[in-house]
């Protein structure tokens, strides 16, 4: 015997405008979070600190790119507490970069469904 | 159904858990859906469409045995906080989950976020959730406790909404409504639907019937007039 609910799994089906609007409603929650993702890449700390051991001493050494070029800025004997916050801040920038990645490709893939191609 | 929601909506769930919040939280929205696989354990229950949206519903007053600071850990998933409208209801934004933190509105139309400092957020206040919180199950998701309306209540709930909306999203809430609704028969609780629905305001209780009736369901109408 075919149950109530497998009997309904057809109509229940989402039709096809529900599906547009469902892409709508994603490809817009994709643009804003590609914003805020961008945002929060923004306000982190910029460049990677690096160790430098010179005559046996230790440097710390604030590493960057600018204008297509990476410089070196001296910072000597960094605290603990600064370490710690560019290494957090290295960390938190690499999962962001990953997720914007991501959010870019899901861009994509809707513009893609809502122009009805097959998305690149 | 893709495997980064389902695993970072688990992981959400379970940090939550441990930070001791997660009881004071119930499940609504889409999600729900899905985890009523775990409710109705029949394999003809297939759910079909789910969107990124996590809605969580804050239970008014809010019970939280200590304060957390949701944002914090959110932020350690990969989150980032999200001001939506101008009145700046909080959403946590994440390729793979959205969530969003909804409390019942009651009396006059509330135009601003309610706080909830034990989290550190705020939510927004919205119509109709005091019926999603009538009647709440608890099922057990990947080894986590999570609460949900009753499928009853979710189903009646969505047909409601879904009379007040002029989007697409009408149509996915009356077949959201229509799937549940039938699994509930499914599973031999057609008195809890039909005494669910005796419990509603007239005026619902034709919204909920007008809902059927655009989609010729005539044995869940029965079901209802019994």
């Amino acid at each position: 015997m075919v149950s109530f609910s497998a009997s309904r799994m057809v109509t229940c089906r989402a039709t096809d405008m529900s599906i547009k609007g469902v892409l709508r409603e994603e490809l817009a929650n994709s643009l804003r979070m590609q914003k805020r993702y961008e945002a929060e890449l923004a306000k982190l700390r910029k460049g990677s600190l690096v160790k430098r051991r010179i005559k046996g001493n230790v440097y710390y050494y604030l590493v960057y790119r600018e204008n297509g070029k990476v410089r070196s800025e001296y910072r000597g004997k960094s605290s603990p507490d600064e370490i710690a916050a560019y290494k957090a801040a290295k960390s938190q920038r690499a999962k962001y970069r990953q997720l914007l990645s991501k959010v870019k490709k899901q861009i994509r893939f809707l513009r893609g469904a809502l122009r009805g191609k097959e998305p690149v | 159904m893709e495997k980064n929601p389902y695993r970072l909506c688990e992981e959400v769930l379970r940090r939550l858990r441990d930070a001791g919040v997660l009881d004071g939280l119930v499940v609504i929205g889409s999600w729900c859906v899905l985890f009523y696989e775990a409710y109705f354990q029949s394999r003809d229950y297939a759910p079909t469409i789910r969107t990124r949206d996590l809605d969580l519903a804050v239970p008014i007053p809010p019970r939280f045995p200590q304060n957390v600071d949701v944002t914090s850990l959110l932020k350690e998933l990969g989150f980032v906080i999200d001001f939506r409208g101008s009145e700046g209801y909080i959403r946590f934004l994440h390729p793979d989950l959205i969530l969003e933190f909804l409390v019942p509105e009651r009396g006059r139309p509330a135009s601003k976020p309610f706080d909830i400092p034990a989290l550190g957020i705020n939510a927004q206040p919205l119509r109709y959730l005091d019926l999603l919180l009538a009647h709440i199950v608890t099922v057990t998701f990947r080894g986590i406790e999570v609460h949900l309306p009753h499928p009853a209540n979710f189903s009646l709930h969505k047909l409601i909404v879904a009379g007040r909306r002029h989007s697409e999203k009408a149509d996915r809430d009356r077949d959201q409504a229509i799937l549940v609704m039938g699994a509930l028969s499914d599973h031999g609780e057609e008195e809890q639907l039909r005494q669910a629905y005796a419990g509603l305001p007239g005026k619902w209780q034709r919204a909920v019937r007008n809902g059927l009736h655009d989609r010729a369901e005539a044995d869940l109408l029965t079901i209802l007039k019994r």
